[in-house]
């Protein structure tokens, strides 16, 4: 999205890069828009790929938000998603709300785990943080099976629709307003004074305790908001798929947003956004395709993410980021359009 | 012994040693004076190797050690006793006496060696089981200089012992470097403490803004106007 | 808890030094096994076998987090390693010994090739790990390196199990037992040897372990880099020998609890799973990077799975711990045994 203002080293200087990524943010909304009614995305098949990529692009975005600011890794993220996903389930199936109650209610309970978790483990080691919330999300998984009354276990709570249809499409745009709603508020956040001083501490948090500030508030309000978020996401996977298991919660669905958030690049948000919808699609037609190794896509996840953490920190954002560089500087004039065209084309073509 | 020249070396974003010439002979026993922030800590750290020279040469008995690892450079017989001392919290005095002689393979040796620092340090024989991290500022001090003797090494090169010492103990340490000096060991001293410095030492150099500007024996530099001015209050 | 005792006996100032919280929490942890090993003594042996691994596991884990600062999420891949290698080294054994069963070396000693391999190949993983991707990241940066190395951990374990996945399917495939012989009568107790193996095995490995680290030139090096590693290099200490080292040597201690375990958790892909939560249970709740709190916790964590198994169901084994930690967490936040010395293997 809107970008360069919200890399640590961009200065305000920069008029030129910004006014490029504006441009490249309006013109990849307007194709994500577009996307369903080009060929081949006008299957039910493709566009049930593109809702899976919006919704794990909003998820490795809130990700990004404690991962790439405050250099905490929510390890249980999935299990947030899941919380926020079987509390709206319930909620509905038993009270007979309306599904889009859910999504409030989602993210409270979600909120409020991760308000509980980050007073907790936030005041130590950032790793201690990290372990714990794996611990918490196992201990989530644990209870979704174990509690059989509530969440019938393993063998999956039927949840009623979100919309009335069986149509992708209008899930699609549902999920990309969500998407594009998540990627809004939280780069509002971080170019507050808040968000200014999300990145002082993660920096260096012993630099940004000793100017005054309190690192414990500032990291604990950070974890909630993405946990919250994490819940408004897991209420329209539950709605939309209708069927929530306990798997939902599970290590392997975290790692694949962490991968996704570290690959597009830490610390951008815009850049998992981008990398979702081609990374998510091709894993999915590689699935199609290799149905007999249904562990090959995993092998490449943890491939790509051991690349870029040794060789690429800063993730596609940060090759994009540096291409559109190198294209403001080159033609002094007319730079902005066809400068914007040629940056977003590795998020937008595939 | 010890040879600088044409020294320039910093960090990342910071050079701070400009063309630093310097020379330490066989028994000498030197020091580097300057005000805060002049390179002092920095030439120390550039020529035990933390960090490294963009230019220039460092020769130890005739043999450039530029670009060695920090370990590479302590085992050539170039002890280095940091600022912080770099103690071994969780570690007694004793346990951190027998790593600073992890080069030693000499059983028999090492035992020496141990009882050689508690002579020169009876205080640290004294609470020779007490962990490192509880020691008072004075004790931790002693216990650098002691782990670093630990190896023999030909050469020590000694930053600031008197920092954050009060008069008493600084004395014992200076004293305790004097006595190594008459025992043989080439000493190179940072200090700070100019005037009792130079009535110890042999010769000094005195940098500033990470240029050496003068240099001479102890005598000459107590003489020296710009000295006294600068650093003597006269 | 008798071994958590045996571990302090010599350390009468730790002991001392807790005699709040912590000792308060082990003694009623003795006390309950105590009570509960009267009336049924199988869980007091499962505990002291499984808690054994477990501190293996969890010392390994504390060890590297202590000297090199990496928080290793792939330490339970190292683990499914040596059951591998206890399954590939052990079934043409086994059918040696069914081909010759009254070669007593080959049946009583065959089962320890498999474990000594996987010990062997544990290191060498371990050593192949420095060098490909930590000594890499640490010429790159060492910006954010904790997190960063969790997550390079975090890659190659879904490496580690998607490949195993791939190569030798999702089935379980175990052994048994290494040792088919009857029951070894102990103080009125009927154990198997294969549980009595994995204790003495376990106890032996521990205490070769700490003596290393205590009392060895090179353990104490390695102690000394955990504490500080300028200080280290002062003493002509060597960082990347010391590195490789403790990978080698963590990884080889995973890769060896798999292949002694292996009678109890069969081979899959995710059998590192449930060790590595367990032995980050148990580092978290020892304090990060404390060794020796490592394993006194290993047993605590080994008794209180026993108990939750036995008493309450299996499938609470891995919720209660969490609570368990969240409890020490805010009453301890540096852990049982964390304090403001930190070190590998505090005195
Ligand atoms: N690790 C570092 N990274 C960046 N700059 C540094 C670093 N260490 C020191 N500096 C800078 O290098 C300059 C010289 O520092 P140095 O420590 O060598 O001075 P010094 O002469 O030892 O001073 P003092 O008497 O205060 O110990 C200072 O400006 C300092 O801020
Ligand atoms: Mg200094």
């Amino acid at each position: 999205m809107v970008t360069t203002s919200t890399t640590p080293a961009a200065s305000a200087a920069q008029r030129g890069p910004q006014r490029l990524g504006l441009i490249a943010a309006v013109v990849l909304i307007a194709v994500s828009i577009a996307l369903p009614f080009v060929p081949p995305f006008t299957g039910q098949d493709w566009q049930r790929y593109l809702v899976g990529a919006a919704l794990i692009a909003a998820s490795a975005v809130a990700f990004d938000f404690t991962a790439g600011y405050i250099d905490i890794v929510n390890f249980g993220f999935a299990a947030f998603m899941g919380l926020g996903g079987y509390t709206s389930a319930i909620l509905v199936n038993t009270y007979g709300i309306s599904p889009w109650l859910g999504f409030p209610l989602g993210a409270l309970t979600a909120g409020i785990l991760g308000l509980l978790t980050g007073l907790l483990t936030l005041r130590l080691r950032g790793i201690y943080a990290a372990v714990m919330t794996w611990f918490v999300a196992l201990a989530l998984l644990g209870l979704a099976r174990n509690l059989t009354d509530v969440t019938r276990g393993p063998l999956g709570l039927a949840v009623s629709p979100l919309l009335a249809t069986n149509d992708n499409l209008p899930y699609y745009y549902v999920m990309l307003g969500i998407l594009i709603a998540t990627l809004v508020v939280l780069t509002l956040v971080i170019r507050s004074r808040v968000g200014l001083a999300f990145r002082a501490i993660g920096q260096n948090l012993q630099a940004a305790r000793a100017s005054g500030i309190n690192p414990t508030v500032f990291l604990v309000a950070n974890f909630t908001i993405s946990c919250a978020f994490a819940g408004v996401f897991g209420v329209f996977y539950a709605h939309y798929y209708g069927i929530l298991t306990p798997d939902v919660m599970g290590t392997s669905h975290t790692i694949e947003i962490l991968a996704i958030a570290y690959i597009g690049g830490r610390g951008s948000l815009w850049g998992p956004a981008v990398i979702a919808f081609p990374m998510y699609i091709a894993v999915q037609l590689l699935k199609v395709q290799l149905s007999s190794q249904p562990a090959l896509y995993l092998v490449i996840y943890g491939l790509l993410l051991i690349l870029v953490m040794l060789y690429r920190p800063d993730g596609a954002a940060g090759v994009i980021r540096s291409l559109g560089h190198r294209l403001d500087r080159r033609p002094k004039s007319g730079a902005g359009p066809a400068g914007a065209s040629a940056t977003p084309t590795p998020g937008a073509t595939a | 012994m010890l040879k600088l020249k044409g020294v320039e070396s910093g960090y990342d974003l910071l050079q701070v040693l400009w063309d630093v010439e310097l020379e330490v002979d066989e028994g000498e026993f030197v020091a580097i004076l300057g005000p805060n922030g002049a390179g002092k800590t920095t030439t120390l750290r550039t020529i035990a190797g933390y960090v490294r020279a963009l230019k220039g040469s460092i020769e130890f008995n005739g043999k450039s050690i530029v670009g060695l690892e920090p370990h590479r450079v302590s085992r050539l017989g170039i002890g280095y006793v940091s600022e912080s001392s770099n103690l071994f919290a969780g570690m007694s005095i004793h346990e951190n006496l027998l790593v600073g002689a992890y080069t030693v393979k000499n059983k028999q040796l090492i035992a020496s060696q141990v009882d050689l620092v508690f002579e020169l340090f009876p205080r640290l024989h004294e609470r020779r089981n007490q962990l490192a991290g509880t020691l008072s500022g004075g004790e931790r001090k002693m216990l650098a200089i002691a782990r670093g003797l630990m190896p023999s090494p030909s050469l020590l090169l000694v930053d600031e012992p008197s920092l954050g010492l009060a008069p008493i103990p600084t004395l014992a340490a200076f004293e305790a470097l004097k006595q190594l000096s008459q025992r043989g060991t080439t000493i190179l001293l940072v200090e700070q403490n100019v005037n009792t410095t130079l009535h110890l030492v042999d010769r000094a150099y005195v940098l500033e803004q990470g240029k050496v500007v003068l240099e001479g024996t102890g005598p000459q530099l107590l003489s020296n106007k710009d000295v006294q001015e600068a650093y003597l209050g006269i | 808890m008798t071994t958590a005792t045996a571990t302090n006996l010599k350390q009468v100032p730790l002991l001392r030094r807790y005699l709040n919280l912590t000792s308060a929490i082990l003694v009623v942890a003795a006390a309950a096994m105590i009570v509960v090993s009267i009336q049924n003594p199988s869980l007091l042996v499962n505990t002291l076998a499984t808690g054994g691994m477990w501190a293996l596991m969890a010392g390994g884990l504390a060890l590297v987090f202590g000297v090199m600062n990496i928080p290793s999420f792939v330490h339970g891949d190292l683990f499914m390693v040596g059951t591998l290698v206890a399954l590939f080294v052990f079934t043409p054994i086994q059918s040696m010994i069914q081909d010759a069963p009254n070669d007593f070396v080959l049946k009583w000693l065959g089962p320890f090739a498999g474990m000594i391999l996987a010990f062997i190949l544990g290191a060498v993983i371990g050593v192949l790990m420095e060098l490909l991707l930590f000594r890499q990241l640490r010429r790159r940066s060492r910006e954010q390196w904790v997190m960063n190395t969790f997550l390079l951990t975090a890659g190659l374990s879904i490496m580690f199990e998607n490949v195993a996945m791939m190569a030798f399917g999702n089935l379980p495939q175990g052994i048994s037992r290494y040792w088919d012989v009857p029951p070894i009568d102990v103080l009125g107790v009927p154990v198997a040897m294969d549980r009595l193996v994995t204790f003495i095995v376990a106890m032996g490995t521990l205490a070769v372990f700490a003596l290393f680290l205590q009392r060895s030139r090179t353990g104490r090096a390695m102690r000394a880099v955990s504490m500080d590693e300028t200080g280290a290099q002062m003493a002509g200490i060597g960082l990347t020998r010391i590195y490789q080292l403790t990978l080698a040597l963590s990884c080889g201690l995973a890769a060896l609890a798999g292949a002694v375990l292996i009678w109890l958790t069969p081979f899959t892909p995710t059998v590192g799973a449930s060790p590595l939560l367990i032995a980050w249970y148990v580092v978290i709740l020892a304090g990060l990077g404390n060794v020796q709190g490592a394993v006194v916790g290993a047993f605590l964590v080994a008794m209180v799975q026993q108990l939750t198994g036995y008493y309450l169901a299996l499938n609470w084994v891995d919720v209660l711990p969490t609570g368990i930690i969240i409890l020490v967490l805010l009453f301890k936040p540096s852990g049982l045994f964390g304090s403001e010395v930190k070190g590998v293997w505090e005195q």
